[in-house]
Order: structure tokens, then C-alpha cells, then sequence
């Protein structure tokens, strides 16, 4: 472990360390621009200079490994000159057409030039002209004259996605960033070069001329759009919704987790979160007061869905008929909702639960991707809400149109598309009472009995475990929207109405119990599972898949 | 010839390299040499048979000067505008063939019989100006030489393959001896037969059957050999960096990409002496433990690869390569990799970066070419000069070669003289040669003129006024006056030179071969060129002076290598001694100056 001091201030760090990582760790910051942690070092933008005691030159701290006895210096006059010297190379013909960049507020151009630049600008050429408004694929757009060539996006796509399709052409103050003509970048990581781009190069399509991004809200969560659970950053905005078409969700952006996705997101989970705010479930559905009661045409509310839907459950409990009643929960909820659920429905009333439903495995790849589109599989296993310790949502559907089940509630999962329309159609003849619960709309719902609005899962506090098992905070962004509820709430309400004895009040105290009566949870709570997630007792993936790293 | 019957030719170049990547720039020639241009076709073909995606064939492509992604002419005319070409009356000479052929630079004539294209300097400065007619280097062609730049043009619309009238140059102009030089004269003396009556190989053997390698590492660094690329680190010592106790391959990289403007000494060595080259390599292979080398020769060298190959050919006919050489049981391989039109992969470890297939850019250091070099090997990249001196010392011993030179550098090198002497030419002295004597050696300042200023050391190299050459040409010396030895590029310019326009032709140079890869030199050097420019146009202020002089040390010591260094020193140099001239060319243009006549278009500098 040498030992080496910086600024003044002595650290010992593993052999092997570079000197921006040393400083980092101690809380010092140095300016980068190619180099990146997640990426091999290219040492090319030279910002990053330092200057060491007994070396003639300044040093490029991303690229010199840390010796005994090395004195940095990253505040020096030397210092600053230097990275002075850099910025204004970098910006001589940069088009500072930061009005109308996407990048403005987050770009390290602007944020570096406060911060180590300053100086009176000595540019006054004609500026290099290159391509401007370039679409490089489905996700991205290219500013060829923003770049500052950092190499970045080269690397991401030779290193991490290894689909190569970026690259610098010709050489000098002429080189480009581009992918071959006549080909586009997209791979199903595409939208990561955004992110690592550290000024206005490349920016989203989606996002473009959409916000400033100081008007954006930002709130830690966690990916639902596969088991894998890649921890992210949703930015929102509430107070402005002509900024987004009235949508709260304006992007999202990966958060490190070196356990789970690292710097990265795909791009499906990236682009797959338009429902939180399109086609919502928005009001209680029920039979109404005179109408049809087999169908949810009418407007209703809380009071009535969960004081109907109790009575029901309380006399099939009452008759000691609870094998009459079925639940089918999903692996979308949260581990908390689908304790509850086991504890109401499987251990108070003896129903039939299950959170394994027939799904057609979805695309994957040996990186980030699972083919097992539910977030929370491994939760609902380690509850016991699948097969084998539960039944498959199969026969639930089976033995209630074989007229053995009166009372169905279905959690999220949309039957038609499971079973077809015809059974699901005679599921809401035959049935005593049907209850769909779930964020949007869809055609189980429609046929339905009583149609409960759920909050998207970024509305709600709780927790998924990951295929790996690892116990992750989802973090609620913002309220449900409309009249949807969080389903812990809807199903703690339930249980008072039931009677039950459920002492919590919100989910960190139902993920309490949780945790002391299952002993993979054993010892956790919230504040152990930050924001980082923490393994389950035993940790078996759910697929064979590794991760590269 | 279609892609697909170039496939097993392909399969040959693959063969010689480690990593198929390597196969780049040669699988790049052979399309080329074959179907005109490298069409998009081409490069997926070339991609896939290295594995490598088409995004980066594409960007190796664009980044030599030498490939053509679009059909050209059946020939193409390469005229050098570098800075010694340009001393000489190369503006006068491309603007006759431009009105000629009725077309600029980059443009190919309407019947497509020939592609013009200005370029940097092509080495071979002793012929300036010169051009390149395809594969051939031809010149002096001074602009008032009306007859014979028609015959030139004659040629370059003629059929290829066909008669013509402008044959590359012999014999060449140069010294006689002691070291380097003795066979350049005898055009009959260069292959193996003639080498090996005059004792060639002698030292090769003695090595092989009698010295270990630390022996002859010993012998090199008692010679005080220094690398005479242009760095002078001492040749013994880098090759004592070799790791003896690792068990990867290890290899020797023969620098051959001659190219700073005023350096064209290798070629000589080449074209006259490649088997002293050969042998020096033999040795030096031996002495780090190489069983594979590579020859990077810069692309335009043509006829030098030929005859090199010619030289590698008979060596390995008659035991000096290949396997268990002469019976000594050491096995070494040699290859010559064409590089394409790129100044900047002369620096090593670009030229590592090149040689393994990619743009060429030079890499971090740490790791160092000996521990960490070609394919990830500990490797030793030598300047062809520094080699070639290699066979004297272990022949005549170190002591002798050590004795003609200094007392930190021995022997003696190629000085390459050029611009507004008599003769230009090569001409071999000791280290110790002073400035001055070089110029009086190439017949002094021409036309009975004034000198001016010289540059040392090829372009790079700070400038030195008329009243600065007493130096001795060694490392040290020079770098004790201000400047550098470099790559022994001595330009020499007179009375009649507009140092404003010389250094607008030294920032361009830079603005046109900076890799791009650092900021500081990517931007500095445009930046820094069309500052020059615009004062060349008449529209300079004195501000910009100061200007520029703050942005070449903004430039300097803050890049992966010393290009950005290079590309300050002559903006440095020329201004702050030169700055009356400077100010009083920004206060009145070239108005004080007249108008150019005949006589001043073969000297417009």
C-alpha cells in the first residue's frame, strides 16, 4: 500500500491505483473528460493534469499509478495553468452554442470552465465546421463540432456493448466522431454514449429541445423492466407539464451500482417506462349502483370497492370456505405487497395464492438484459408465491372456471393475454366477485368486476429482489397518480376491514416483518439496504446469467 | 481484379503477423494496388477477414493520407510543398502543373488520367522540388525549368506502364565514409555479394558464435551510440530495458517512417546499404532476444521497400535470416510493413499503434516499448541510422566508434542538408561537425547569398540565426544552443527568405499530421496555423504575435508525445528572433517587397 500525499494531505492506497483515483477517494476532485472509470484510459483530453513533485512535465492523473512518497499537487499555479491552457483548446472550437444545447446545465465544458477556467477567451479564427443535427441511430444525435473527441463513445461501444460502431475519421483538428455511413448505432445499449458524452455531442432523440434539464426533478429508484434491477435516476418534472406533455417522466439516467449495472442501462428498460404516465387506471370501477354486476361500468369508490370486496372475503371466511377464494399476485409487486398478501389471503383467509404466471421469456443477452421481465421473481420465490411452494396461476384460473373458486383478485397480470379473452370472459360470468387491481388499463381489467387503480411502482416505497438476490429500495419518485393507490395501502386498509391484526403503517414496517419471519431477510431493514441493495441469505440466481465483469 | 481473387494474396500477408489486425494497412495496399481505391466493399471484406468492425476500417482509412476511398486518376502526381521543397521553388512548380493540367490539388483530370495532390514532405529533399509520379520520386523540377515540368506532365497523362521520360533520380549526392556512407557512391556495391566481399556480415557472425547478448549490449553502450531518429536516447541502454527473464516474445521494430520535412537520410540506407541495415538488425535481434522484426517503411518509400526486400530476399537465400542463421542456432525473421501517409507514426509507440493496425496514434507512457510494445511484448523500436551503425561497432569495436564523435555521443550520422545550399545532399561527418562546416561541406549559400537562418534538425528543431552555427551537431551541443539535433535535417535558408511564410509552412505541416488524439495538439496546431495564415494574408495584428507565442507554450509538455513540442519550437523560435521582421511584415504585408518575377517564383519563400 504506498502512501503518497495530495494537496497536503497523506493517503494510503492499493498498489495499482492511479492518482485521480487516490484523489477521488480522498474527496479531491480532478477534472476529467475522457477518462471514465468504466472504460479503459485513452489519457487524450488532458484535463486532468497534475503536477508532481520531481516530474519536469505535469502529469496526467488518470494514467500515472500512484508511487511512495509521490507529492501531487492538483492546485498549483502549474496546475491550473495547465488545465486553464487545456480548457481553452478545447472550447477554441467548440460552437458555445450553449442556448440551445441539450446539454446546457449538465456539461462539463460549462461546469469545468467555472470552475478551472475563467480566462478571456483568445479564440478569434474561423472555427473548424463539421456535421451538426447528425441522427446516429434510434436513440441518439450527434453534434459533430459540440465533441471534444474524448473517445468515450468509441470506447463504450469497443469495450462494453464490443458492437464497435463508432469511430474517429481522419485526424488532426478535421477528426470526426461518426459510425460507418450508412449504418447506425443500435445496440441495445445506445443510449449509455449519451450519458457518458461529457458535453453536448451526443444527446438523447427523446429528450431533445424537450427541457432545460434545471427545470428537472431527480429521485433514486430502481429499473422494474427486468429481474436484473439496474439502479437508475428518474428526472421528472410536476410543476411544468408543457414541458412533457403533461408526462412526469422525462428520462432516466443510470446510477452506479458496481454489483448490478455498474454505469449502464439498456435501452428497453431506459425507453420502456411510458406507462407510468400513458393509459393509466386512474378511478375506482365497479358494478355501480344499479347496473350490471358483472361488469365495471360504473365510477366508484374507495370506500365502496373495499367495503364490498371485504364483505365478500369475510363470508367466505366466516363459511370457512377460504380454498374458494384465489389470488393471483405478481412478480411486479413489491416484496412488502406480496408479504401482505401471503399473510392476508394464504394465512388468514387459506386462499389460493400464486405469483407465478405464464410468461413467454423476453429478450436477453449476457450482459444486462434477463429474459425475466418481472423485477421481483426472486422475492415472490422467496416468499413461497411460486411454483413449487405455490400453485401456478394456471390452475387457479383452471379451478374457478371448473366452478371450484367463487373469488378472484388478480394483481397487475393481464389474464387475456395469459388465457385469451374466452376464458377470462367466462371467468367474469362465473365468478362470485372479480377483482383486477393494477396501474393501467387493459382488457382483464375491462372484464372485471371491480377495477382498482394502482400506483405505478415508482409511486410507492418497497423493495424488489434482483435475479442475483440482491435486496434493492425502489424509491418513490413522486404520488400516484389520480386515484390510484399503492397497493400496501390497499391491502392494509383491506386487512383492517377484515379485522386482521396488521400492525404497520407504511412499507419500511411491513418489510420489518417481513424480515422477521423470513429468514433470507433476516437482519434488514431499509437502512441496512441503502441505496445500494444488499444479497439475500442465500443467493442463487434465478438464471444462469453473469454479468461480464 | 475482384475482391475475392485477392483472397489468397490475403492469406499471405495475414501469415506474416502475429495479430490479423496488423494485416491492416498492407490488406488496405493490396485493394488498393488492385482496384484504384478502397471502396466500401473493400473495407467490409478487409474487416472481416481481421475481425475487426467496419467502423474502424474506416477509420484507419481515413486517417492515412495515402488511401483513396473515392476512384481516382490511373495516376496520380504528388507534389511536395513542405518547407525545403518550398525553399527551393515548389509553389512555382505546383502552380505550373495546376494551370497545365487544369486542375488543383485533390481533383483528378476530366479523362481521369491523373489525380494532383499536394503533400508534406516526401524526403527526399536533396531533389527539391520533386514530386512522386505513382511510385516514383522524381525532381528537381525549379519552376523556371519549363521543358522539363512539361516533360513531367507528359508523363504523369501518359498510360502507366508505358515509356517515359522522368526516371527517379541516381546517383545521389552525398559523402563517401567513414561509417554510414562508404557504399552509398557504388550503385553496383549495395547487394549481398559486393557486402559481403568488403567484409559485411563479418560482425554478424562474430556475434553469433562468440558474444552474448549482454556482450554486445555492453559493446553498443560503450560506443555511446545514441538513437539518431531524433531523441539521442542511448541506443545501449533502451536495449538493456528488454526484460531478460520474461519468457514473451520479444521484438525489434525497425523505424523506417522517414518523415520530418528535411530528413532523407534513411532512404539512402535503404536503397544503397540494406544489408548493412540487416545485419545491424541481426545483431541487435540477438542482443534483446528478438526472433521476429519488423521494417516500418513510411508508404511512399517505394523503391526503398523494393530494394530492402530485395536485400531481405538474398539474406534469407544465403542463411543470414531465417531459421538457425549460418548454424548458430538463432532464428530471426524479418518483415517490411508499409505504413501509408502519416508523419505522426515515426513517433514509436504511433508506429507501434500503426504497425498493429490502427490509426496512428502514440500511446501512454507508462508502459514503455520494452516492457510493454508490439502485440503487448517487450519491444525495441530503432531508427534505421542508429542500426545501421551497429554493424561498425561490433566490427571495429566501440572504442573506435566512439572516438570519432563526442564525449557523450559517438560516431558520426547522415546530415541531411537542404534549401539554399549548392549542393544539397547527404553528407556523413562526426557528431562534432559544426554547423557551419556542413553548410560550407554542401557547397555553401547559393547564388552568392546571405545566410539567413538554418534549422538543425529537420523542421521540428528550434531555428538558428546566420550568426548561431558555430555548434557542434551533437545531441548535447545543439540542445546547449537552444535547439536540437533531431533527426539531422539541416535547412538551410538565405537573405531572400520571408520567415513568415517559412513558418506558415512549418504550421501547417503540424496542422496537417497532428493525430488529433490530445487536445492541446489538435486544436493548438490549427489554432497556431491559422493565426500564420491570416498573417500571411495581410490581415495580422501585432497582438497576434504575442498570441501565438503564449499559445505555443500553451502547447507545450502537455500531450502523450512531444508533436505538440515540435509543433511550438519553430513558432517560438521564428518570432521571438525574428519579431522585426514579424511586426514590419504585419505593419505593410509584402508590399516592401517586390513583386514576385521569374526569378523570385523559383525562390517565393
Amino acid at each position: 500500500m504506498p502512501s503518497l500525499t495530495i494537496d497536503g494531505r497523506e493517503v494510503s492506497v492499493p498498489k495499482g491505483t492511479t492518482v485521480i483515483q487516490a484523489a477521488e477517494k480522498m474527496g479531491v476532485f480532478i477534472p476529467r473528460y475522457c477518462y471514465h472509470p468504466g472504460l479503459s484510459v485513452a489519457g487524450n483530453c488532458r484535463i486532468c493534469l497534475v503536477e508532481v513533485e520531481n516530474l519536469p512535465k505535469l502529469q496526467v492523473a488518470c494514467n500515472l499509478p500512484v508511487t511512495e512518497g509521490m507529492v501531487v499537487h492538483t492546485g498549483s499555479e502549474q496546475a491550473e495553468d495547465g488545465r486553464r491552457a487545456v480548457l481553452e483548446f478545447l472550447l477554441a472550437n467548440h460552437p458555445l452554442d450553449c442556448p440551445v444545447c441539450d446539454q446546457s446545465g449538465e456539461c462539463d465544458l460549462q461546469n469545468f470552465y467555472m470552475n478551472f477556467g475563467l480566462y478571456d477567451p483568445r479564440f478569434r479564427e474561423q472555427k473548424v465546421k463539421k456535421q451538426k443535427a447528425v441522427q446516429l441511430g434510434p436513440h441518439v444525435m450527434l453534434d459533430q463540432e459540440r465533441c471534444i473527441l474524448c473517445s468515450r463513445c468509441v470506447r463504450f461501444t469497443d469495450e462494453i456493448t464490443k458492437t464497435g460502431e463508432i469511430g474517429i475519421f481522419q485526424r488532426g483538428d478535421r477528426a470526426k466522431i461518426g459510425v460507418y455511413p450508412g449504418t447506425e448505432l443500435e445496440n441495445p445499449y445506445s443510449a449509455n454514449v449519451v450519458d457518458i458524452c461529457p458535453v453536448g455531442a451526443l444527446t438523447e432523440r427523446a429528450f431533445r429541445f424537450k427541457a432545460r434539464v434545471w427545470y428537472l426533478s431527480s429521485a433514486q429508484t430502481v429499473c422494474n423492466g427486468c429481474s436484473q434491477g439496474c439502479n437508475m435516476d428518474m428526472h421528472y418534472v410536476l410543476d411544468r407539464p408543457h414541458l412533457n406533455e403533461g408526462a412526469r417522466v422525462v428520462r432516466v439516467k443510470p446510477r452506479y451500482n458496481p454489483d448490478v449495472n455498474q454505469w449502464w442501462l439498456c435501452d428497453e428498460g431506459r425507453y420502456g417506462l411510458e406507462w407510468i404516465d400513458k393509459a393509466r387506471l386512474q378511478e375506482v370501477r365497479g358494478p355501480g349502483d344499479t347496473a350490471n354486476a358483472d361488469t365495471n361500468s360504473g365510477k366508484a369508490t374507495w370506500e365502496q370497492a373495499l367495503g364490498a370486496i371485504s364483505k365478500s372475503l369475510a363470508e367466505w371466511k366466516a363459511e370457512d370456505v377460504g380454498a374458494r377464494i384465489g389470488v393471483i399476485a405478481s412478480a411486479k409487486l413489491t416484496n412488502e405487497e406480496l408479504f401482505l398478501i401471503r399473510e392476508i389471503f394464504r394465512d388468514a383467509l387459506g386462499a389460493q395464492v400464486s405469483a407465478w404466471v405464464p410468461e413467454d421469456p423476453g429478450t436477453c443477452d449476457e450482459f444486462l438484459v434477463k429474459a425475466d421481465k418481472n423485477p421481483n421473481t426472486r422475492g415472490a420465490t422467496l416468499l413461497n408465491l411460486t411454483s413449487p411452494d405455490a400453485p401456478e396461476a394456471e390452475r387457479i384460473v383452471d379451478e374457478a372456471l371448473a366452478g371450484n373458486i367463487d373469488l378472484l383478485w388478480v394483481f397487475g397480470y393481464d389474464l387475456v393475454e395469459g388465457f385469451g379473452e374466452q376464458k377470462v370472459r367466462e371467468l367474469g360470468e362465473k365468478l362470485k366477485l372479480f377483482v383486477y387491481s393494477g396501474t393501467n388499463e387493459n382488457p382483464t381489467q375491462a372484464l372485471a368486476h371491480w377495477g382498482l387503480p394502482s400506483a405505478a411502482y415508482v409511486e410507492k416505497d418497497g423493495t424488489f429482489v434482483n435475479h442475483h438476490g440482491r435486496v434493492q429500495r425502489i424509491g418513490r419518485v413522486f404520488s400516484p397518480l389520480g386515484d390510484s393507490r399503492e397497493d400496501w395501502r390497499i391491502l392494509l386498509e383491506l386487512g383492517g376491514l377484515l379485522g386482521l391484526q396488521l400492525d404497520w403503517r407504511d412499507p419500511q414496517e411491513i418489510f420489518l416483518g417481513l424480515a422477521d419471519a423470513e429468514t433470507a431477510f433476516a437482519g434488514m431493514s431499509y437502512g441496512t439496504i441503502g441505496d445500494q441493495g444488499v444479497e439475500v441469505a442465500c443467493t442463487k440466481p434465478t438464471e444462469g446469467v453473469t454479468a461480464p465483469w | 481484379m475482384k475482391l475475392t481473387d485477392l483472397e489468397d494474396r490475403a492469406e499471405v500477408i495475414l501469415r506474416r503477423y502475429e495479430e490479423p489486425k496488423a494485416a491492416m494497412l498492407p490488406l488496405l495496399w493490396l485493394v488498393q494496388e488492385n482496384q484504384g481505391h478502397v471502396s466500401p466493399e473493400a473495407e467490409a471484406w478487409v474487416g472481416r477477414l481481421l475481425g475487426v468492425s467496419i467502423t474502424h476500417v474506416r477509420e484507419v482509412v481515413s486517417f492515412y493520407n495515402m488511401y483513396h476511398t473515392e476512384p481516382v486518376g490511373r495516376r496520380e502526381l504528388r507534389v511536395c510543398t513542405s518547407l525545403p521543397c518550398r525553399l527551393r521553388g515548389a509553389d512555382g512548380l505546383l502552380e505550373r502543373i495546376r494551370s497545365s493540367l487544369k486542375i488543383s490539388p485533390g481533383e483528378t483530370t476530366p479523362g481521369k488520367e491523373v489525380t494532383l495532390t499536394e503533400v508534406e514532405c516526401l524526403c527526399a529533399c536533396e531533389m527539391a522540388p520533386m514530386a512522386q509520379l505513382d511510385e516514383r520520386f522524381v525532381g528537381p523540377f525549379p519552376p523556371q525549368e519549363k521543358e522539363a515540368i512539361e516533360t513531367l506532365i507528359q508523363d504523369a497523362l501518359s498510360e502507366p506502364g508505358g515509356p517515359e521520360a522522368t526516371p527517379e533520380p541516381e546517383p545521389y549526392i552525398c559523402s563517401d565514409g567513414p561509417v554510414l556512407s562508404t557504399r552509398f557512391k557504388d550503385p553496383t556495391g549495395t547487394w549481398l555479394e559486393a557486402y559481403t566481399a568488403d567484409g559485411g556480415y563479418s560482425a554478424a557472425r562474430k556475434v553469433l558464435t562468440s558474444m552474448t547478448p549482454a556482450q554486445v549490449i555492453e559493446e553498443v553502450m560503450g560506443a555511446n551510440l545514441r538513437g539518431l531518429g531524433g531523441a539521442g536516447f542511448p541506443a545501449g541502454k533502451k536495449w538493456s530495458f528488454i526484460p531478460t527473464d520474461s519468457a514473451r516474445s520479444k521484438y525489434l521494430v525497425v523505424n523506417a517512417d522517414e518523415g520530418e520535412p528535411g530528413t532523407f537520410k534513411d532512404r539512402y540506407i535503404l536503397e544503397r546499404d540494406p544489408h548493412a541495415l540487416l545485419e545491424g538488425m541481426l545483431i541487435a535481434a540477438y542482443a534483446i532476444g528478438s526472433h521476429k522484426a519488423y521494417v516500418y517503411i513510411r508508404g511512399e518509400y517505394f523503391r526503398p521497400a523494393q530494394r530492402l526486400q530485395r536485400a531481405i530476399d538474398e539474406a534469407y537465400g544465403r542463411g543470414w535470416l531465417g531459421k538457425n542463421i549460418q548454424g548458430s542456432g538463432f532464428d530471426l525473421e524479418v518483415v517490411i510493413h508499409p505504413g501509408a501517409g502519416a508523419y505522426i507514426c515515426g513517433e514509436e509507440t504511433a508506429l507501434l499503434t500503426s504497425l498493429e493496425g490502427g490509426k496512428g496514434f502514440p500511446r501512454l507512457k507508462p508502459p514503455f516499448p520494452a516492457i510493454s510494445g508490439l502485440f503487448g511484448c517487450p519491444t525495441i523500436v530503432n531508427n534505421v541510422e542508429t542500426i545501421a551503425c551497429v554493424p561498425f561497432i561490433l566490427r571495429h569495436g566501440a572504442a573506435r566508434f566512439s572516438e570519432i564523435g563526442t564525449a557523450t555521443q559517438g560516431g558520426t550520422r547522415l546530415f541531411c542538408v537542404s534549401g539554399h545550399v549548392v549542393r544539397p545532399g547527404v553528407y556523413e561527418a562526426p557528431v562534432s561537425v559544426t554547423l557551419r562546416e556542413l553548410v560550407e561541406v554542401a557547397g555553401g549559400v547559393r547564388d552568392g547569398k546571405k545566410l539567413k537562418a538554418v534549422i538543425p534538425g529537420g523542421i521540428s528543431a528550434k531555428i538558428l540565426t546566420a550568426d548561431e552555427i558555430d555548434v557542434a551537431m551533437d545531441f548535447d551541443s545543439l540542445r546547449g544552443a537552444g535547439s536540437m539535433a533531431g533527426s539531422g535535417g539541416v535547412i538551410v535558408m538565405d537573405e531572400s527568405t520571408c520567415m513568415i511564410e517559412a513558418l506558415e509552412s512549418a504550421a501547417r505541416f503540424f496542422a496537417d499530421e497532428s493525430c488529433g488524439q490530445c487536445s492541446p495538439c489538435r486544436e493548438g496546431t490549427g489554432w497556431v496555423h491559422r493565426i500564420v495564415h491570416r498573417i500571411t494574408e495581410g490581415r495580422g495584428t501585432f497582438q497576434d504575435l504575442d498570441d501565438l507565442l503564449a499559445i505555443a507554450g500553451d502547447m507545450e509538455g502537455k500531450t502523450i508525445c512531444v508533436f505538440a513540442d515540435a509543433a511550438a519550437w519553430p513558432v517560438q523560435s521564428y518570432i521571438t528572433k525574428f519579431r522585426d521582421e514579424f511586426e514590419e511584415y504585419i505593419r505593410n504585408g509584402r508590399s516592401g517587397r517586390t513583386r514576385r518575377s521569374e526569378e523570385d517564383e523559383a525562390c517565393p519563400v
